[in-house]
């Protein structure tokens, strides 16, 4: 399959069932709003290292948010229960709570699961913490010195989808860039996805474990390289210089094949020789995206 | 989906008449046939069927509408855990006394003592959503403990008086003494209240905890709020100081 002159390859992404939040943050205005969010979203890549996995997922007209001003959706993702509780706590906690005018509301109320948020954070007023039930759910309200910090008592958690993704192969790092900077730009404010990483873009794709240390779970993806083409078993055509990944997680599954579809078309363009995608032989993660069936249309 | 109950008052009520036991769960679920024989006491003459004084039409759906002149029709939805009540016009006294959870929306005026205790209860509203687009009389919400009443119009004196947690919004002028003895509990005034001595000052704020509740009874109950009281400032007054002290007044800055 080829678009725009572009190989699709016949392969797959391998992706993973993990925990998922959606934080709804206002602000009186968008600078605070983007500013607490782009706290709360920081060093959260990958949970191999950061524990957490986040990013903003689109941002809300005043009309669509809970206290009728600005706001951001944001997507807050771990491989467990128990660890999203965690860091959302720990999280809105040093990031919202401390952020200027904003408030904290769920966006996921009709999920089942459940994990308290505002019941911990309510502690910071020291016992002066007020709260009220409106419309069946209850809202911290934590004195500051600004005025209140307005936070939901609990947030719900959905099983969402982690490591969605596709790798671009460019004839050189500059049209690997250009293609790459298209297809963020092409997910961005995509329903129910984020691109965890840095601008949207990874360079470091990894594989499982080390070559030299038993203890690394991932080390450079090795066979896509360019510079160690000629030491390894390298997965590269001749012509390709640069590879960068966009790394893709969602709400679901169908989520993410959406956004890869709108991404691939996007990064199709001049100077790109071939998309491929990152998997593990199909044997570790139980969602897995066929590029060429998913830009025939026909879904993960 | 049906449009629930309606009950047509058949013809103006020549005394009071007592509806505690009308609405009282589980009614739901019930048919026109069985809600009409649950029983209402007339002040003078004693028990009889509501389906004397209404004609109950329609098939149960979690919802019922009163129409006609109930200004004389007390304690309709005490106890109220389930469902939506909908009344067109005015309705008595000690509407909504003690109710739980569901709703109950009079679009007319409501009477004395609506939302609160009932006698010998320590607890008022317990859950809920309350709301009068009209004006209220003395004592709204006493006692409350949980849930949400908003009045439209003015709320006459002791609105709140000794509530123990909850919401009340009065977009009207608050009667004298609100608040009185609570020792939780918010209330907003957005059209003129005069906080008890035994309330303090604290801070001019935009509390953000209100918007979300004015959005809500605009959305829900279509009623109006403006702009400048969504996003205006509020004086806060703590009190009452002769009680917990934890619960507040919100006064609207209209300037």
């Amino acid at each position: 399959m080829k678009i725009r002159g572009v190989v699709i390859e016949d392969t797959f992404a391998e992706a993973f069932t993990m925990r998922v939040a959606r934080i709804i943050i206002t602000g009186s205005s968008m600078r605070w709003v983007r500013a607490a969010a782009l706290k709360l979203t920081g060093f959260a890549t990958s949970v191999i290292g950061c524990k957490v996995e986040a990013g903003i997922e689109r941002e809300l007209p005043a009309s669509g948010t809970p206290d009728g001003r600005p706001g951001v959706s944001v997507l807050l993702m771990t491989m467990s229960k128990d660890d999203l509780g965690k860091r959302l706590i720990e999280r809105i906690g040093q990031t919202v709570l401390t952020c200027p005018t904003t408030a904290c509301y769920d966006g996921f109320p009709d999920a089942a699961d459940r994990v308290g948020v505002g019941s911990a954070l309510r502690f910071f007023g020291d016992g002066f913490q007020g709260s009220k039930v409106i419309g069946g759910e209850r809202f911290w309200r934590i004195p500051v010195m600004e005025g209140e910090f307005l936070v939901q008592e609990k947030f719900g958690m959905i099983k969402g989808v982690g490591g969605g993704n596709f790798l671009i192969l460019g004839r050189s790092a500059e049209t690997a860039l250009e293609a790459a900077e298209r297809a963020a730009d092409s997910m961005a404010s995509h329903d129910g996805v984020i691109l965890p990483f840095p601008g949207g873009v990874v360079r470091s794709g990894s594989k499982v474990g080390s070559r030299r240390s038993k203890t690394m779970i991932a080390s450079t993806n090795d066979a896509f390289c360019p510079t160690l083409r000629a030491v390894t078993k390298t997965a590269l055509p001749d012509e390709v210089n640069s590879v960068l990944e966009i790394v893709i997680n969602g709400t679901d599954a169908a989520s993410i094949a959406s956004a890869m579809r709108v991404g691939i078309d996007a990064a199709c363009r001049e100077g790109v020789v071939a998309i491929s995608a990152g998997n593990y032989g199909g044997k570790l993660g139980p969602h897995h995206f066929h590029l060429r069936k998913i830009m025939a249309g026909d879904g993960a | 989906m049906s449009d629930g109950l309606t009950a047509r008052l058949k013809s103006s009520l020549e005394q009071r008449v007592d509806c505690s036991a009308v609405l009282a769960a589980p009614w739901a679920a019930l048919s026109a046939d069985e809600l009409s024989k649950r029983t209402v006491e007339l002040e003078r003459h004693g028990r009889v069927p509501l389906g004397e004084l209404f004609e109950i039409k329609g098939s149960p759906a979690g919802r019922i509408r009163f129409t006609g002149d109930l200004s004389r029709a007390d304690r309709l939805a005490a106890g109220l855990s389930e469902g939506t009540v909908t009344v067109e016009g005015n309705l008595g006294d000690e509407a909504g006394l003690g109710m739980a959870a569901g709703a109950l929306v009079i679009e007319g005026n409501a009477g004395a003592r609506t939302g609160a205790a009932a006698p010998g209860f320590r607890r008022g509203m317990t859950g809920g959503e309350l709301i009068v687009q009209g004006s209220a009389g003395a004592e709204a919400g006493a006692s409350m403990r949980r849930g949400m009443l908003a009045i439209g119009g003015r709320a006459g004196e002791r609105v709140g008086l000794g509530m123990i947690a909850g919401n009340i919004v009065v977009f009207g002028t608050a009667g004298e003494n609100a608040g009185l003895w609570s020792k939780r509990g918010s209330i907003a005034a957005l059209g003129g209240i005069t906080p008890p001595a035994s309330y303090a000052y604290a801070c001019t704020y935009q509390p953000i905890h209100l918007r979300v509740m004015l959005l809500r009874l605009q959305t829900l109950y279509g009623i109006r709020v403006r702009k400048r009281q969504l996003a205006g400032l509020y004086r806060r007054y703590s009190g009452d100081l002769a009680e917990l002290g934890k619960g507040e007044i919100l006064e609207w800055m209209a300037t």
